[in-house]
């Protein structure tokens, strides 16, 4: 199809993260080439690293260097927190070389801070914005271990004693509560059932008495080794009256709106995972030679080496649509936070899984060459799960789908092209201005119509969209002929699979949205159709229908990308900057 | 709370209708009949949590056409304690 029209919509001025693809980011430059053996941050010093399960100090001092801590601040407040896909970029190039560094000095800042710039005092506000930009790790103590996702059950209590606030209870598998400068604990502080008897407060470990605040013994993980998990126990701990972020009952409704940003942006971090594993895998492949050619070149490690780039690109697409979503449609990020959060840790999986039996042998070792693959592998489920897993997305999704079913899909307009568009600035992050449920208006479904419009005159691509409308039309009448009891925490099974196909639509969405939106990138290959058919091809077939014979051109052209990504050694994602 | 409906939805509703949209919509979800149902008893006590609490706030919205706020349930735990608050919301209205 011709994109001429469409290209003339475009603004002229590139900014953001499309301005420049040739040189490395600074973050990315302070990493340098991660196969140099010599590389004190290279890739088999955070294997090294893992084996010993700690953090890599060299990878420590490389995010100082940087700053890490600005950007979780906001830019309001002295950091560089801005814009929510932004953070989910740094973050990924931290995930690209090690998940534990990832999540202990990255995502996990993003949880313990972000309640706090939701709802927290000035003075909170201002303390941990200067913890945080002098780089000290933060923790966020939300769940217990009894309890796990049931954050309504939360048993550690606060009571108010003569003008001070009490802590009385425990925390475990918290990440780097040992070690925190500033941690966000969630408790109690009513004894009535339901979700107004909770308050997060925010406490200095250095200011309270140390005989009454314990540190328990650390946890030992599979994957993410040098993650230090451990616990932590308040002994009748007194606070200050003032270390209460907001209004007291207002924790469940605070944590239901800022889980939205670190789900979205969590998964768009994780994606540095997948990256490196298609990377080695596919250096692996044009090295290895078997039967007179390299493994690459067989068809079937072709395939398999495509479709885990397309769904790298089909992740980035739905994470970065949720992550701008956030401030284009905070009325509606509920649902694209979970919906994100469940299906991209589950393609990335799949695609993981896949290029595990393409390495083959190497990819069970956890040295030479290779390493990089298992390590990343292991941390992968883990990164996965940390902050809440498929299940619980779902289950968050569920009550509110029968109502978009119902109201908006069909109906709902097209969103403003700003939410796709890469070289678009986004107003700062409102943490007010999002809800804890999602309205009537899933306007990232409606590019699928939109969008689909459009392509008409493309075969391969008009019968995609046509799979994928039909599907939105089964869902929309599945949803409205669900019964109520579906609707609740006692659905059954048949929720959970409509849930599952709607996060896939929806990803379908988001694909076409960030396709016909980016005319302007300087790649050509991400303004050709190719991707986008892998992408829906891919998409449709994980919804039951068989591959579209048409597609298969679309994969060759896939697949000749990723090679000149992997030779020219940029990122794998919708950007594609120059890593090294 | 905003009132967003059209003016033509815009009626009085006794606050025994509202009780009874709620009780049926409670019995609804819960798969149980409507005479099972205590418009006195928590929500919670049904097993109806958090999450329900955002379903029942959109249904509401639909039914009457107004926005609540999504912690609806959160903050009148009963049916009672939401049909005064939908009665004095939609009276707000005319
Ligand atoms: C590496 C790592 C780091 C972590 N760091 C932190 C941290 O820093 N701070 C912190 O507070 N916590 C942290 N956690 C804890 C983590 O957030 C919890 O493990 C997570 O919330 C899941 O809890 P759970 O595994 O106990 O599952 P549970 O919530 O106990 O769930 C058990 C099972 O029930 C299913 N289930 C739950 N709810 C529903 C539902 N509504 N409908 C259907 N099925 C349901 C789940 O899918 C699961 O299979 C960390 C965990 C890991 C692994």
């Amino acid at each position: 199809m011709t994109v001429t029209e469409n290209l003339s919509r475009q603004p002229a001025e590139r900014r953001g993260p499309l301005a420049d693809l040739d040189t490395p980011d600074t973050l990315e430059a302070l990493f340098g080439d991660p196969d140099d053996l010599a590389n004190p941050v290279g890739h088999q010093a955070f294997v090294d690293a893992d084996e010993r399960g700690d953090f890599l100090p060299a990878g420590r001092k490389v995010l100082e260097a940087y700053g890490i801590g600005a950007e979780f601040v906001p830019r309001a407040l002295g950091g560089r927190l801005g814009q929510a896909d932004d953070l989910a970029r740094v973050l990924r190039t931290v995930f690209r070389h090690d998940g534990a560094l990832g999540l202990g000095h990255g995502a996990i800042n993003l949880i313990a801070s972000s309640t706090v710039w939701a709802a927290g005092g000035a003075d909170q506000q201002r303390w941990l914005a200067s913890v945080l930009l002098d780089n000290r790790p933060t923790a966020g103590a939300i769940t217990e271990l009894a309890y796990g996702d049931d954050l309504a059950r939360t048993r550690l209590r606060a009571t108010e004693r003569d003008g001070d606030i009490v802590l009385d209870g425990r925390k475990e598998v918290i990440n780097n509560v040992a070690r925190a400068h500033a941690i966000t604990v969630l408790a109690r502080t009513s004894e009535e059932p339901g979700s107004r008897s909770h308050t997060l407060f925010l406490v200095d470990p250095a200011t309270v008495p140390r005989d009454r605040l314990r540190f328990l013994p650390r946890y030992h993980t599979s994957g993410m080794r040098g993650t230090h998990l451990g616990g932590v126990e308040f002994l009748d701990c007194p606070l200050p009256v003032s270390a209460a972020i907001g209004e007291y009952g207002d924790a469940m409704e605070t944590i239901l709106r800022c889980f939205q940003v670190t789900k979205s942006v969590a998964s768009g971090a994780t994606l540095g995972l997948l990256d490196t594993m298609l990377r080695t895998v596919t250096g692996f492949g044009v090295q290895r030679r078997l039967y007179g050619r390299t493994v690459a070149e067989l068809p079937h490690a072709e395939a398999e080496l495509a479709g885990a780039f397309t769904d790298l690109l089909i992740c980035d697409a739905m994470t970065t649509t949720a992550c701008r979503a956030l401030h284009v449609l905070p009325r509606q990020t509920s649902v694209y936070a979970a919906a994100t959060k469940y299906l991209v840790p589950e393609i990335e999986q799949g695609a993981a899984d896949r290029l595990a039996v393409l390495l083959g042998a190497r990819s069970f070792l956890r040295e030479g060459p290779h390493g990089a693959f298992q390590k990343h592998f292991r941390d992968l489920p883990v990164a996965a799960l940390a902050h809440s897993g498929a299940t619980v997305c779902l289950a968050t999704i569920i009550p509110q789908l029968p109502r978009l079913a119902r109201k908006s899909w069909f109906v709902s307009s097209a969103p403003d092209p700003a939410l796709f568009r890469l070289g678009q600035t986004l107003p700062d992050l409102d943490f007010g201005r999002l809800q804890a449920n999602a309205g009537p208006d899933d306007q990232v479904m409606a590019t699928l119509l939109d969008v689909g419009q459009e392509v008409q005159s493309d075969p391969v691509l008009r019968e995609l969209c046509e799979r994928l409308v039909g599907e939105l039309r089964a869902l929309t009448v599945g949803w409205r002929g669900l019964s109520p009891r579906n609707r609740t925490p006692f659905a059954g099974p048949v929720g959970f699979e409509l849930a599952e196909r709607y996060a896939v639509v929806l990803a379908a969405a988001a694909c076409l949205g960030m396709w016909w939106h980016n005319q302007d990138h300087p790649n050509p290959f991400m303004r050709d159709t190719a991707w986008l058919i892998s992408a829906l091809d891919r998409l449709t077939t994980r919804l039951g229908y068989d591959p579209l014979p048409g597609a298969g051109d679309a994969a060759r052209h896939v697949f000749t990308e990723l090679l000149t990504r992997h030779a020219e050694h940029r990122a794998f994602d919708l950007v594609g900057r120059r890593l090294f | 709370m905003t009132t967003s409906a059209p003016e033509s939805t815009a009626q009085v509703v006794s606050s025994e209708e509202i009780r009874d949209m709620l009780l049926n919509l409670v019995a609804s979800y819960l798969e149980q009949p409507v005479t099972d149902i205590r418009s006195d008893v928590k929500l919670l006590d049904y097993g109806l949590d958090s999450i329900f609490a955002l379903t029942l706030c959109g249904d509401v919205e639909d039914e009457y056409g107004i926005e609540v706020k999504s912690t609806l349930a959160w903050d009148y735990p009963t049916i009672d304690a939401i049909t005064g608050f939908l009665h004095e919301a939609l009276s707000e209205r005319v």
